[in-house]
């Protein structure tokens, strides 16, 4: 079976990681973001996955190599040359999709994160028939996203709204799909959006059902909701398995500490807290509802909260960052520094307090 | 004396590298600071001009951090271009203003020089090199320093200097006082005999000897200011003018045209209107004219790279330079400001004291404006490689980072 991610862009909403990585190898969870997806493929049977790039390439085929061997999964690229939108990718990677076998193929959003409940996924999708399955979600504020119109019992879906101004539903598009070799033909090589031209096609010749997502669904592509959505992630982790998270006198809630990772004495670490391979935390150190990547090293008595720590930084002691506050690679705040809500550009110092949100460059 | 036919002359262009400094951002994302184009040219290709004018002039290196390939093509294309040899070296780890020189000093001495001007890239200023190596060489002294004279006000952000008012000689010299020192500061554009190699050995092994003092206390430790430096790294400031001012060893040769650094993006607009300002004496042919019935209306100064196109309709300057393959449709006013290759800008459109980066596109009667201070952070809207700015949109002292999308009016904000 087959599945192609869509990967895009530049990933600008997530700058200033994504000044140092391609988004799909941001971490999130201790695990490059794509990575989620290509494990929750192969346990399903995914044979190959297809991602459609249009951003550097070199740095995502470097990545792959590793990972198609480790993970015993074929993964390949498809390059956009210019930018094709939801669906032009799809008709791009055509003859990668369409193997002859009939088989239908997933396509994932690149920037979503869920249970991935594929299996499931499939026995619907034979269940009613169609021509296309989509996952969709609900959120409290459907106005901020496309609405999909479904009829609640066989989940056939009548419309799609982009962000009613009145309530029409409160089921969303989750950016998860699982499509007949068919939809190909529907499809044009030339920059296509899936939810305004492709879909409502298939909606209309009532082939396109919805299948409502259990468990939690997020767009991580920016700071604020990618650290909700580590807490979404960590409290489903701790329903699936347990084991993972960390425990001990010094963890709250739900705690996730890679296994090369250090922590001094007298901290007091979580709730929802993500500690990535080699990060020295020394003594003392406060964390709460933060991701702290790779390689970095957080002073004696430092305090960080809802933050992201990004590649080998270094916070220095009795610092204090807190509100949203993205540090990007090689960033050095030093000691008894205050940061509230700092944004700061790849290998810079900070040494003097940011006391209100503002960019560092 | 030998005849000065036979007296080769050797020129350093320290260029600095990446991890040097952030404040270029968001333009150094794409390109090394020292080719960023003012006035149509990369920053270096202006002092390079300027050394081709010494008599005597052998061969030119740039000094840097950056990565070769960075600089190959700039480096041959330049070479052949002016028809003097011009060779990039990259200094494997930091040894300081001095130590950096000293490092390549067999590759400068090769031609055996009697003379080496040190110059750093991201100065702006005329190079005044031929009146400044005859001062020197009426001086005799060991070196010559560029000075010019600032605003007392800011003169404590650069090294402020003491000079003889008659003989010239460099009497004083502080790097970056608190309190005021002169008026009279170091432009960043030196000459100097081979003896200054000997020099700045002895700085390394006067510092080597004091490291090997086996009976000093802590508390003695901690006042030597440079126990934490290693011996191969020289600063010149420090630790060749300082303590050398005052002993008939160097002087110093005023210049009483412009003197900017370029240190940031803003300042980059401010040293390319410089330079076109120049090009008006120098070489005039270079900037552009044109009265709006066959050509666009052009006012002050202007560069117009001979690839791009501009509609008759437009109005052009001063103090603009369009880079290749720029496109400017009709109607549009361009206002101080830098246009790089590639970039498209529809009709009607105005660009007023910004810098829009390589392969935007600026919208039909959209706005694109700053106040104009060139040492404030929002003072100069700078767009990055390929920003689009959509029709009517109006943008206004910001920085917008590359691959954005502006589809709504912004005003004093950094768009990551």
């Amino acid at each position: 079976m087959k599945a192609l991610i869509l990967v895009g862009g530049f990933g600008t909403r997530l700058r200033p990681l994504t000044l140092s990585v391609p988004k799909p190898l941001v971490d999130f969870a201790n695990k490059p973001m794509i990575l989620h997806q290509i494990e929750a493929l192969k346990a399903i049977g995914v044979t190959e996955v297809v991602l459609a790039i249009n951003y550097q390439p070199e740095v995502m085929l470097n990545f792959l190599k590793d990972f198609e061997e480790k993970l015993g999964i074929r993964i390949t690229c498809s390059q956009e040359t210019e930018p094709l939108g939801t669906a032009g990718p799809l008709a791009l990677a055509r003859d990668k999709l369409a193997d002859g076998s009939g088989e239908p193929f997933f396509v994932l959003n690149s920037d979503v994160i869920s249970e991935y409940p594929l299996k499931e996924m499939i026995e619907f999708h034979k269940s009613h028939g169609g021509e296309a399955s989509i996952m969709v979600t609900k959120v409290d504020e459907p106005s901020k996203y496309g609405v999909v119109v479904l009829e609640e019992a066989t989940g056939q879906v009548e419309r799609f709204v982009e962000k009613p101004k009145l309530f029409v539903g409160n089921k969303i598009n989750a950016g998860i799909y699982l499509l007949n070799p068919s939809v190909l033909d529907r499809i044009e090589l030339r920059p296509t959006s899936i939810e305004k031209e492709v879909f409502p096609k298939i909606a209309a010749e009532k082939m396109l059902y919805a299948m409502v997502l259990p468990g939690f669904w997020m767009d991580i592509g920016q700071p604020r909701d990618y650290i909700t959505g580590l807490r979404l992630y960590l409290d489903s982790l701790r329903k699936k398995d347990a084991s993972k998270l960390a425990s001990g006198t010094h963890i709250v809630g739900n705690v996730l500490v890679h296994e090369s990772a250090k922590i001094g004495e007298g901290c007091l670490i979580g709730p929802d807290v993500a500690i990535g391979p080699g990060c020295v935390v020394e003594a003392g150190v406060r964390l709460s509802r933060c991701t702290v990547m790779r390689g970095v090293r957080i002073k004696k008595h430092a305090c960080i909260s809802s933050s992201i720590i990004g590649w080998h930084s270094t916070v220095g002691q009795w610092a204090r960052v807190e509100n949203m506050t993205i540090l990007g690679e090689d960033v050095h705040v030093c000691d008894e520094i205050y940061s509230n809500g700092g944004v700061v550009l790849p290998h810079k110092e900070i040494k003097s307090s940011i006391l209100k949100p503002e960019i560092v460059m | 004396m030998m005849g000065s036919s036979e007296e080769k002359v050797v020129a350093v262009i320290m260029v600095g590298g990446p991890t040097k400094g952030t404040r270029f951002r968001p333009l150094s994302f794409n390109i090394p600071k020292p080719l960023f184009p003012l006035a149509g040219q990369p920053m270096v290709h202006h002092p390079i001009s300027a050394c081709k004018r010494i008599p005597n002039l052998a061969q030119i290196y740039l000094i840097g951090f950056y990565e070769e390939r960075e600089f190959a093509l700039f480096v041959s294309s330049i070479s052949n271009e002016l028809k003097v040899p011009v060779r990039y070296l990259k200094e494997e780890k930091p040894h300081g203003s001095a130590g950096g020189l000293y490092n390549f000093r067999d590759l400068i001495m090769e031609d055996s020089p009697s003379h080496i001007f040190l110059l750093n890239c991201d100065v702006c200023c005329s190079f005044p090199l031929p009146d400044m190596l005859e001062a020197h060489r009426r001086y005799g002294g060991m070196g010559t320093i560029l000075v010019i004279k600032v605003p007392p006000e800011s003169a404590n952000q650069f090294g402020e200097l003491v000079a003889d008012p008659v003989t010239n000689e460099l009497l004083h010299y502080t790097e970056k006082p608190e309190t005021f020192v002169s008026d009279h500061i170091n432009c960043g554009v030196y000459v100097f005999t081979p003896d200054v190699f000997a020099a700045i050995q002895g700085v390394s092994t006067q510092r080597k000897d004091r490291a090997n003092l086996r009976r000093v206390s802590s508390f003695e430790a901690l006042q030597l200011p440079n126990r934490s430096l290693p011996a191969d790294f020289v600063r010149l400031d420090q630790d060749i003018l300082s303590p050398l001012a005052g002993k008939k060893q160097l002087y110093t040769y005023e210049t009483m045209d412009f003197w900017e650094q370029i240190k940031t993006p803003g300042m980059s607009l401010r040293c390319s209107a410089l330079y076109l300002a120049q090009f008006r004496f120098t070489s005039p042919h270079i900037l552009a004219t044109g009265d709006g019935i066959k050509s666009a209306t052009i006012t002050g100064d202007v560069y117009i790279h001979p690839s791009a196109k501009v509609h008759p309709t437009a109005k052009i300057g001063p103090n603009v330079s369009i880079s290749a393959n720029a496109r400017i449709g009709a109607g549009v006013r361009l206002v101080n400001c830098i246009i790089l290759d590639d970039v498209e800008i529809k009709e009607n459109a105005v660009v007023i004291h910004a810098i829009v980066g390589w392969k935007s596109m600026i919208g039909r009667w959209s706005r694109v404006q700053a106040e104009g201070d060139y040492n404030a952070k929002l003072g100069v809207t700078i767009l990055g490689e390929s920003v689009s700015v959509e029709d009517e949109v109006v943008v206004i002292n910001s920085i917008v980072l590359p691959n954005k999308t502006l589809n709504l009016s912004v005003q004093e904000e950094i768009i990551l």
